[in-house]
């Protein structure tokens, strides 16, 4: 389905906000119209075909009228967070409580809005549609040298709207935290959440983030995540996709300033018939950055995964360290992964790898465990759980771990009956 | 380094233009020229239908532009199509008949031809632009039932095994510059091993561009029907000129049951001066067909010349445990631009693929690696191993890395693996601690760096290859 301008205009025309929102509605129309939205003819976007997304969301895509049913707040089971939540984008400020230092405003109110690199290619229709028509979301700014002492959890929960939605985070000089971006929600009909996050991290600041996707299976989810860099600043990232019957998830980083430096970790577990697509771009800018991607999938039923890591030596950019590695286990006949770790380097004075492997269980492997006396169920339960146990190992909050393993557990085939608890 | 600048002032070493005066179209390409070459070539109908039909497709195709290349725009009217050494008609029988002017051109270059096919034992079937003059061993060949001759005598003396097999590989609407070929292909080889038939020597081409401003127009069909075996080397050079050639090259490979195909290829034509003025432009489409199971296709390239690269042999394993390999180094210096790799399309059960490429960038050169591997639905058990290293030499040059991963199949075991980094520091320390000077030390690492793909080179070629890194590369070492 192509994009129906009157349609869009009418939506945006419907749309609060000050000056400055007016503007950059304006702008991302203009881009809208102009590049439409992406079809399996875009290099970015070969193995994911929107289309039958676009024509059954129909009119709902610029405005959706259906009534927000109830929805039952997502909880963070035994992770204790300062809390904010959204239902179809839209922020609950009565029941959020944050800390001194966190200073939260909703998206149409704020006058103080940085653009999430647009000119970078990756996302494309989708990001100007959000930019156009973004209602929900929040401006988030952590204060300097603050060190938060519980993780500040982003809950969405959808009720199978269609929600754009828009986050600016800023965390200042020398500030410390560990951020969550979480997403759920059963709804009786299939929504779609867009949402655009950009991050700031100044000079020092140091940013664990959970993003973790787990909404129901009628849903679809777009997002992206554009991150920027200043001098030294850490940012590691927790990426976790099990929920959406068609995802896409595409990370910008941008080491703007010496001595950045980041590290992605990715895990993504579908079945059935989900769509699953990771797109990642680091632009090493600056001298002495470090950038490591590590992400793992494992695939049942008729699954299937995209990955497409790409990084990015500019000119001068010298000292840098890059290394990429992308691992795929499928775990039935009908599953299908489409990898493409790329790299781009303008310059000598580096030292970057990537790697990519797919394949099945090892059957060396799975012997032995049966020849131990496991069942052959048993056995594959348990390697595969210790080939997704390489990215939850590094994840440094326990509480979070313990989730994210939880969720993963649930996730997978026959499921265990072995007490795995402290597995990693 | 002083020396180093000796070596990034040198010449090309292979540029010069013979003159010999040449048989040859005025620019442009219309059905006329079609019509035209395929009557100076006394070619069937059928074919010169085949001509125009790929013509026609081609005038519906737009040039691509996906590829990591910056290429100024074609104008495909402006060259000329059709460029053959004189009477064409009364072709040399023998090598003394041959225009010594001809044998001249490749003593300059270093292959004395009958010394080098009777040294080496190699065939050549020596292209000099687009019509064959010499083809040494013929009698040898026939003896073991091998034909190996130009693919316009092919037509005339095997009509049936060219229809049968052109364009079966590589169709003429497979991309525009496989179409543009189908059309005004002038020249090329054609071999063809029969059953159980083992190549008794290595078969050889030497490619060169003449005259000025023709695009040479190659069209390579290779048949090794079951249990049989050839090694093809083809190797090439250019004479200096300031205006961009166009080449653009089929290579057809059909393997049938057990049957193995070598296929390695030296290109060194003319890469363009320091400031990217003039060069070969190279766009080939080379492809192989494993068509019968336990057929094996290797393909082996050293890739030094060229201002633009654009090539990617592939493999289609159609047939059950048939086997691909893939082994490249290619540098660009200069303002060379390469973007070349392959493609591995598993279908067979069992198929195996191995790729190990080698990029050498440095001065202002641009390199990519592009590489498919496709692991479809019914190859269970395919396995595929790709490594692809890049090593830049200096802070002005590109290194790129673009490989798509497609399984399909949960049996299927798919590695890839890829590094990029300058020459370690130490490496070069340890070697010059030891009395080697840095540019002798910086030739060993890089032979070292490329050991792994020279190996699988035949020997000829192995030599020449090791030759021409050192020629293409110590004066771009600082």
């Amino acid at each position: 389905m192509s994009l129906d301008a009157e349609l869009l205009h009418k939506a945006v025309a419907q749309l609060h906000g000050s000056s400055v929102h007016h503007d950059l509605r304006q702008r991302a129309v203009e881009d809208l119209l102009t590049q439409g939205f992406p079809t399996t003819r875009d290099e970015h976007w070969k193995y994911s075909d929107c289309s039958p997304l676009l024509a059954s969301l129909g009119a709902r895509l610029y405005h959706d009228s259906h009534p927000v049913d109830d929805v039952e707040m997502a909880r963070l089971v035994d992770v204790e967070s300062y809390t904010l939540h959204f239902v179809d984008g839209v922020w609950d400020k009565e029941r959020s409580d944050l800390p001194a230092g966190i200073t939260v405003t909703s998206y149409t109110e704020t006058t103080d809005l940085f653009a999430p690199d647009e000119e970078s290619v990756l996302s494309q229709g989708f990001t100007s549609l959000n930019g156009a028509l973004a209602s929900g979301g929040v401006m988030v700014d952590v204060a300097e040298g603050l060190s938060l002492d519980r993780p500040l959890a982003m809950m969405h929960s959808s009720s199978g709207k269609v929600a754009h939605v828009r986050h600016q985070v800023r965390v200042g000089q020398a500030s410390e935290v560990v951020l969550i971006e979480h997403f759920s929600g059963e709804g009786a009909h299939s929504g779609l959440t867009n949402v655009v996050t950009a991050l700031h991290l100044s000079e020092g600041a140091r940013v664990a983030h959970y993003r973790l996707q787990q909404e129901g299976l009628l849903q679809a989810h777009i997002g992206r995540l554009a991150v920027k860099q200043q001098r030294d600043s850490h940012y590691c990232s927790h990426l976790l996709t099990l929920g959406a019957a068609w995802s896409r998830v595409d990370v910008v980083i941008s080491l703007a300033d010496i001595g950045a430096n980041c590290q992605l970790n990715g895990l993504y577990l579908l079945s059935g018939r989900q769509h699953g697509d990771h797109h990642i771009q680091i632009d090493h800018l600056a001298p002495h950055c470090q950038s490591d991607t590590h992400y793992r999938g494992v695939l049942d039923g008729r699954a299937r995964a995209v990955f497409n890591g790409k990084v990015v030596v500019h000119k001068g950019a010298v000292k840098s360290h890059s290394t990429q590695s992308n691992a795929n286990l499928l775990l039935s006949a009908n599953a299908e992964v489409d990898t493409k770790p790329e790299l781009e380097i303008y310059n000598d004075d580096v030292k970057c790898a990537h790697g990519s492997t797919t394949g099945r269980l090892d059957q060396q492997q799975l012997f032995y465990l049966q020849s131990r006396g496991l069942s052959e169920s048993e056995a594959r339960q348990l390697l595969t759980l210790a080939f997704v146990g390489e990215v939850m190992t590094r994840m440094n909050e326990p509480a979070l771990r313990a989730y994210v393993q939880k969720g993963c557990f649930a996730k997978l085939p026959h499921p265990l009956d072995m007490n795995m608890e402290g597995f990693l | 380094m002083s020396e180093a600048q000796d070596f990034v002032g040198r010449e090309y070493d292979a540029g010069f233009v013979t003159d010999i005066e040449s048989d040859t179209l005025p620019p442009g390409l219309n059905e006329d020229v079609i019509r035209h070459i395929s009557v100076k070539k006394g070619e069937p109908d059928w074919l010169l239908h085949w001509r125009l039909q790929a013509f026609e497709h081609w005038q519906t195709m737009e040039s691509p532009d996906w590829a990591h290349l910056n290429i100024a725009p074609i104008d495909y009217q402006s060259i000329s199509y059709f460029s053959a050494p004189k009477s064409p008609k009364d072709a040399p029988q023998s090598l003394d008949e041959v225009d010594p002017k001809l044998l001249e051109t490749y003593a300059k270059l270093g292959i004395p031809l009958r010394e080098h096919a009777a040294l080496a034992g190699v065939a050549v079937d020596a292209v000099f632009d687009s019509v064959s003059v010499a083809t040494t061993f013929k009698g040898k060949l026939k003896d073991a039932g091998v034909i190996f001759c130009p693919i316009s005598e092919a037509v005339r003396d095997y009509p049936e095994l060219v229809q049968q097999y052109l364009g079966s590989v590589v169709p003429t609407s497979d991309n525009f510059f496989a179409a543009l070929n189908s059309a005004v292909f002038t020249d090329g080889s054609f071999v063809f091993i029969p059953k159980g038939v083992r190549c008794p020597m290595e078969l050889s081409t030497y490619f060169r561009i003449n005259a000025s401003n023709t695009g040479q127009f190659e069209r390579t069909l290779i048949i090794a029907e079951e249990r049989s075996y050839v090694s093809y080397l083809e190797g090439c050079t250019a004479p200096m000129r300031d205006e961009n050639q166009l080449h653009a090259a089929v290579v057809e490979l059909v393997v049938l049951e057990d049957a193995q195909i070598k296929y390695s290829t030296v290109q060194n034509w003319y890469p363009g001066d320091e400031n990217g003025v003039g060069g070969i432009y190279n766009f080939v489409t080379k492809r192989a067909e494993c068509r019968g199971a336990r057929a094996k296709v290797s393909w082996t390239q050293v890739e030094t010349g060229s201002a633009i690269t654009w090539k990617y042999p592939s493999c289609v394993l159609l047939g059950e445990s048939s086997v691909g390999e893939f082994y490249s180094v290619a540098l660009t210096a200069n303002c060379q631009q390469a973007d070349t790799g392959t493609k591995m399309i598993h279908i067979g059960k069992n198929s195996r693929s191995t790729i190990i490429s080698k990029g050498i960038s440095a001065g202002r050169g641009q390199q990519s690696y592009r590489g498919l591997v496709r692991i479809g639905k019914q190859a269970d058990h395919a396995r595929n191993y790709t490594q692809c290293d890049s090593l830049i030499l200096g802070d002005q040059c590109g290194a790129h890395t673009f490989p798509y991963i497609e399984v399909k199949n949960a049996t299927a075991t798919v590695e890839h693996e890829a590094t990029t980094s300058k020459i370690g520091e130490d490496q070069l320390f340890y070697c010059m601690q030891r009395g080697i000077s840095a540019e002798d030390a910086v030739g060993l690492i890089v032979n070292g760096f490329c050991k792994d793909v020279f190996k699988e080179l035949p020997m000829e070629f192995a030599v020449e290859a090791n030759r021409l890194m050192e020629v293409s590369l110590e004066g771009a070492v600082g």
